[in-house]
């Protein structure tokens, strides 16, 4: 890759701006398809939890306009296997390993962060999934109360040294406050953000498809939303905020580098088409090409720069 | 069975490919060719490929398809019209440009018996039609299919075109025999038989209760909703007696006993 996409992102190095978002790819590099891992900056980790999760049953994929609605209930094998066997081929893939972390407990939490410390070479930056239940909040998610989050991610900051990312929940109630308590509470940068709260009803059985009724949203028909949700982040703090939700074509990915993202992470756009780091990459080359910049850096926010009453207003 | 650590196997590919030959069976069914861009792709009976209309984002995720055969670049397919993704494939021309991606799945192994009862229930047989070409001579093959009936007719006859001897049964009783094909079976399975499966849950269980004491050996192929189709969405995932697998990797074709035999639910 050029050197004009290296670029650094909330204490992490990377070679381009264009990251594997958590629960899509195989942890097993053998099972990439051939091709895919030119162009990947970063590979996330399946979200992990202390325990091994036997994931949700029932139904867990179901296709929506443009999109993708799962329920797979963070099935991973608990953080133990994860050291033992996963992260080794994780690491043996040559790109840097971002783990997924997810917890219902600070206790967990503070344990999985613990185990982590000892593979600090293996691991880049820890990004703290806020989707999941606060269990002493009877089960509200961590990233929809403002308190539970800057606890968490302040314990958090206690434990691990390394990178910490916050991926927000898109289920906030305000994209930008919580984007400031991630900041506030340590975080060098926020994943703005994670699957959007949805549901699909199975017409003929009369009932919803998924076990859990709700299931989060993914795919090109989130794009919109997610690019506001950064738009917003990005005013609202001053370490670097990462695009993730929808991109599904080269010009996704800028538009979300424009509106303020320092770097994006694809994910349910893999299933369709795992060329898609590197396409993103040839674009961005391009675009500097064309404006005659250095850096992938400086596209940044640009459309942020927009001059004009709508421009105006909306900032 | 399990080939996902195998790393002989190799990953799936994503490739571009265009729509060779498309032709109705029927009302119900689609014989479909689609011609590869540039090598072409080594796959074995049991494989799958995900398949989609390529540059459209709506439908979005490929749809999983058995290949059916492999003729130079050009693989066929066989495809039931049902919903949004099968629908749209269907009405695509000669020309028309897809993408694909596999080979997926762990397909078929060499038999271990010398007679194969191949027993499927209608588009189940997809994965089958390989299979003669694909074994040794010295292994006797029937194959047991199983439609609705009425309108069903052209994929019958172009099934019976590719398994001599192939014994029909259908629901309404206006082709071949009335009944469903694990009845059927209980006429010809015997202890010396190896018994392959591929169609509806219901039909795959019946299939293990009636002999999964008295063949050699009972295979399923198993369909799950797919996403990634490569062992990252978790989409897939069953539970068997020996933990979770995720259809798409460690499968498509299982033991009976490993998914249906335990209490387990899958
Ligand atoms: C390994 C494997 C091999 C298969 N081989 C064949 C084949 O050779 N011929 C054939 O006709 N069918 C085959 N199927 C079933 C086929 O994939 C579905 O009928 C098809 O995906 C339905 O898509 P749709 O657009 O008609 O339905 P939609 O209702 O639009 O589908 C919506 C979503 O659900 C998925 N889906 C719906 N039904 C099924 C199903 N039964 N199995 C898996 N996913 C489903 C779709 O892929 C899609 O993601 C196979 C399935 C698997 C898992
Ligand atoms: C099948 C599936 C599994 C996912 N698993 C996780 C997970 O374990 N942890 C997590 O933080 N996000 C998970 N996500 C969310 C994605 O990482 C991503 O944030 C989201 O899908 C939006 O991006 P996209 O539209 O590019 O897919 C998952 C998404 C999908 C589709
Ligand atoms: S389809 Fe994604 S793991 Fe099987």
């Amino acid at each position: 890759m050029k050197s004009s996409l290296r670029t650094e992102v909330g204490g992490v190095s990377l070679e381009t701006p264009v990251i594997v978002a958590s629960g899509v790819w195989p942890m097993d590099p053998r099972l990439w398809p051939a091709g895919s891992i030119e162009g990947v900056g970063a590979v996330c980790s399946k979200g992990m939890t202390l325990e091994p999760r036997e994931g949700n049953r029932g139904l867990r994929i179901v296709e929506t306009y443009s999109g993708v609605l799962n329920s797979i209930g963070l099935q991973n094998p608990g953080v133990e296997h994860f050291i033992a066997e996963e992260l080794p081929l994780l690491d043996n893939s040559g790109r840097p390993v971002i783990v997924n972390v997810a917890f219902e407990t600070l206790e967990d939490l503070g344990k999985m962060l613990e185990r982590l410390k000892s593979f600090r070479s293996m691991v880049v930056a820890v990004e703290m999934n806020v989707s999941c239940p606060n269990v002493s909040r009877g089960g509200m998610s961590w990233g929809v109360h403002l308190e539970s989050l800057g606890s968490a991610v302040s314990m958090a900051r206690e434990v691990w040294e390394g990178p910490l990312w916050v991926k927000l929940s898109p289920q906030a109630p305000s994209i930008g406050e919580f984007a400031r308590a991630s900041q506030e509470g340590g975080a060098q940068a926020v994943v703005v953000g994670n699957t959007w709260l949805g549901m699909a009803i199975d017409n003929d059985l009369e009932r919803p498809f998924f076990e859990n009724v709700f299931a989060g949203l993914s795919g090109p028909a989130i794009l919109p939303l997610a690019l506001r949700a950064v738009w917003e982040a990005a005013g609202a703090v001053d370490i670097p905020v990462i695009g993730c939700g929808g991109i599904a074509r080269p010009g996704d990915a800028l538009s979300m580098i424009l509106a303020g993202a320092s770097a994006v992470e694809v994910g349910t756009a893999l299933f369709i088409d795992s060329g898609l780091p590197a396409s993103i990459c040839r674009e961005l080359e391009a675009n500097l090409t064309k404006k005659g910049l250095a850096s992938v850096r400086e596209l940044v926010g640009r459309a942020r720069n927009y001059q004009g009453e709508i421009g105006e207003r909306l900032r | 069975m399990d080939r996902s650590g195998d790393p002989m196997k190799g990953p799936p590919a994503d490739r571009r490919g265009s729509i060779s030959f498309s032709r109705p069976l029927g009302d119900h069914c689609v014989h479909m060719g689609i011609e590869l861009e540039g090598l072409s792709s080594k796959a074995i009976p049991g494989q799958f490929f995900l398949i989609r209309e390529r540059g459209v984002l709506d439908p979005l995720l490929g749809r999983p398809l058995a290949l059916v055969a492999s003729e130079g670049n050009v693989l066929e397919f066989l495809f039931r019209v049902s919903g949004r993704g099968t629908a749209r494939l269907a009405t695509l021309p000669p020309g028309a440009a897809l993408e694909l991606r596999g080979p997926c799945g762990n397909g078929f192994p060499e038999p271990v018996r010398n007679e194969l009862v191949l027993v499927a229930g209608t588009l189940g047989i997809a994965p089958f039609i390989g299979i003669p070409s694909f074994c040794s001579e010295r292994v006797r093959i029937t194959a047991v299919l199983g439609v609705p009936g009425k309108g069903w007719e052209p994929f019958v006859e172009w099934c019976s075109e590719r398994f001599t001897g192939i014994r029909i049964n259908s629901d309404d009783g206006s082709i071949g025999r009335h009944g469903d094909p694990v009845e059927d079976t209980l006429l010809i399975v015997g202890q010396r038989h190896e018994v392959w499966g591929c169609g509806p849950e219901a039909m795959l269980r019946g299939l293990g209760r009636v002999h999964e004491k008295g063949c050699d050996r009972l295979l399923v192929s198993l369909e799950k909703r797919m996403a990634c189709g490569t062992g990252g969405c978790l989409g897939c995932s069953i539970r068997t007696g020996s933990g979770s697998k995720r259809v798409c990797v460690d499968g498509p074709v299982f033991e009976w006993r490993q998914v249906f035999g335990g209490s387990h639910e899958i």
